[in-house]
């Protein structure tokens, strides 16, 4: 569903994302873990279409990214790390506008409104003005909109951010429903980014470690804490010994 | 063209559930209204002063046209110069506090879509704005005899001077993610567009030629035509050519945010 083909990304002369290269089939829910700057966000707004990679390219659903750019945006729904809401809006209004410039056809586009309101547990605020709603129900709004579509692929930043734990809970089932549907619903491939540890536990089957803009670890989780190590270990080691790889490649 | 719709449409209700519609809407209104008072009641001074005088001469050539009603357009004009940067102030730089922009730019749009859209949502508000405008005139034809071709072909170039405005407003506000800098920098351009036939007076560039291009530049030149009523295509041309220009440079800056 995913394929990222050496992905590069530099500003300037600073290299965000180096030559990262995966792939993710339907119905994968893959976490994408790192340090902060590790290239996570950037990687994501490559695969998006909001940055262009400096190398590499990718394919959402078979479309390519540079060749067929609308159609590769049309089969993402996207939550970016700062959430793309206009407060002044009604939660309403809102998805009905992101249906629109979506491309959901006129005649699905209320009912496509509605199930996304009430697949994030939005229908009692739908006349409600986003600026007035709290940060957690702002949130599912953020969800709701890259659902609205009903794009075979997600791709969210940090989805469970500044929420409380009964809200983080809610949104990480969410979640694996989506990946996982009843009858009838569309089977969605999911990536998000996270550095919360046990997040990932809790939703990915895979991971994706990326330290300073590489990919440093791609493996099943169960094969990762089958040695009895926790994510945890795994993290400090692996981003610990990049450090130590750039270290003697700088020495030599 | 569907998206275009769908882009103005946001934006129009955004402004309107905001204060700043209002703000505009009814700020213009007010002037729109001094103004005309004003023109109206000189005109009537010298009418009742050229009467007194016996002057008959002058009282044939003074007419509703030339001493109201061009005049009245002329000063809304220097009104557009305020309101329309606070119009589009917001246009492209509250997207970018939002976060919107990301959403708008990993959605299938084209950057085109998304650049006539604002446009488009600046050209309607400019429309009303010209309906205020008009109905002053139109006041006119209850209690004297204006030329109505003439009066229409003014409130064209009014109309047209609002568009060329916009299209500024929006690439200024592409520039930049603070509304002020927007405000300041589209109210700056039009400043000096306003300027420049008397910055062209002035000769300071030296030689004809660059006196010329300064004066065609400028909207005020074009504006004088339209007021007389002459309809010139060579007048059309040069706001077609401001408003797809400025448009131009606003989808070049939307679509750096990719390359930065």
């Amino acid at each position: 569903m995913i394929e990222a083909r050496h992905l590069s990304k530099r500003y300037g002369d600073i290299a965000a994302v180096r030559d990262v290269s995966f792939q993710v089939g339907r119905g994968e829910v893959v976490g994408f873990l790192g340090p902060n700057g590790a290239g996570k966000t950037t990687t994501m707004r490559m695969l998006t279409g909001f940055l262009p990679p400096t190398d590499g390219t990718a394919l959402i659903a078979e479309h390519d990214i540079f060749e067929d750019p609308l159609a590769a945006r049309r089969a993402v729904g996207y939550l970016p790390e700062t959430l793309p809401l206009y407060p002044e809006m009604t939660v309403r209004s809102y998805l009905d506008f992101v249906a629109r410039i979506k491309d959901v056809p006129r005649g699905v586009l209320r009912s496509s409104v509605e199930r996304a309101m009430e697949r994030c547990g939005l229908a009692e605020v739908s006349r409600q003005v986003i600026g007035t709603l709290s940060r957690g129900y702002r949130q599912r709004v953020g969800l709701a909109q890259a659902i609205v579509h009903d794009p075979p692929v997600l791709i969210l930043d940090e989805p469970t951010v500044g929420l409380d734990p009964l809200q983080v809970r809610e949104i990480r089932q969410l979640i694996r429903d989506l990946a996982s549907p009843r009858g009838g619903q569309t089977q969605h491939t999911v990536i998000l980014s996270t550095h919360i540890l046990p997040e990932v536990e809790a939703i990915c089957r895979r991971v994706i470690l990326m330290s300073r803009g590489r990919k440093v670890v791609d493996a099943p989780l169960e094969e990762l804490v089958r040695g009895g190590q926790s994510l945890d270990e795994i993290f400090v080691r692996e981003t610990a010994r990049d450090d130590v790889d750039l270290a003697t490649e700088a020495a030599s | 063209m569907k998206h275009v719709a769908s882009i103005a449409g946001r934006e129009l209700r955004g402004l309107f559930v905001s204060p700043v519609a209002y703000c505009v809407l009814s700020f213009f209104a007010i002037l729109a209204g001094l103004f005309f008072v004003v023109h109206v009641r000189n005109f009537d001074e010298w009418v009742m002063r050229y009467q007194q005088m016996q002057a008959f001469d002058q009282l044939s050539e003074i007419n509703l046209n030339d001493h109201v009603i061009s005049l009245f357009y002329q000063s809304m004009t220097v009104v557009l110069l305020f309101a329309i940067p606070a119009l589009t102030m917001g246009l492209f730089a509250a997207e970018k506090t939002n976060g919107t922009q990301e959403l708008l730019l990993t959605s299938p749009l084209t950057i085109w879509d998304i650049v006539l859209g604002k446009f488009l949502a600046g050209a309607i508000f400019v429309l009303i704005l010209g309906a205020i405008v008009g109905a002053f005139p139109g006041l006119l034809f209850a209690y004297g005899d204006p030329e109505p071709l003439r009066t229409l072909s003014g409130l064209l170039g009014l109309v047209l001077v609002g568009l060329t405005y916009v299209s500024i407003g929006v690439f200024a506000s592409s520039l930049t993610r603070s509304q002020i800098v927007a405000f300041l920098l589209t109210f700056v351009l039009l400043l000096v567009l306003f300027i420049l036939p008397a910055l062209a007076e002035l000769d300071l560039a030296g030689g004809a030629g660059a006196g010329e291009v300064l004066r065609w530049l400028s909207t005020e030149t074009h504006l004088e035509d339209l007021l007389k009523g002459l309809v010139d295509t060579q007048h059309l041309a040069y706001f077609a050519v401001m408003i797809a220009g400025f448009l131009v440079l606003t989808k070049a800056s939307v679509e750096s945010v990719r390359w930065r």
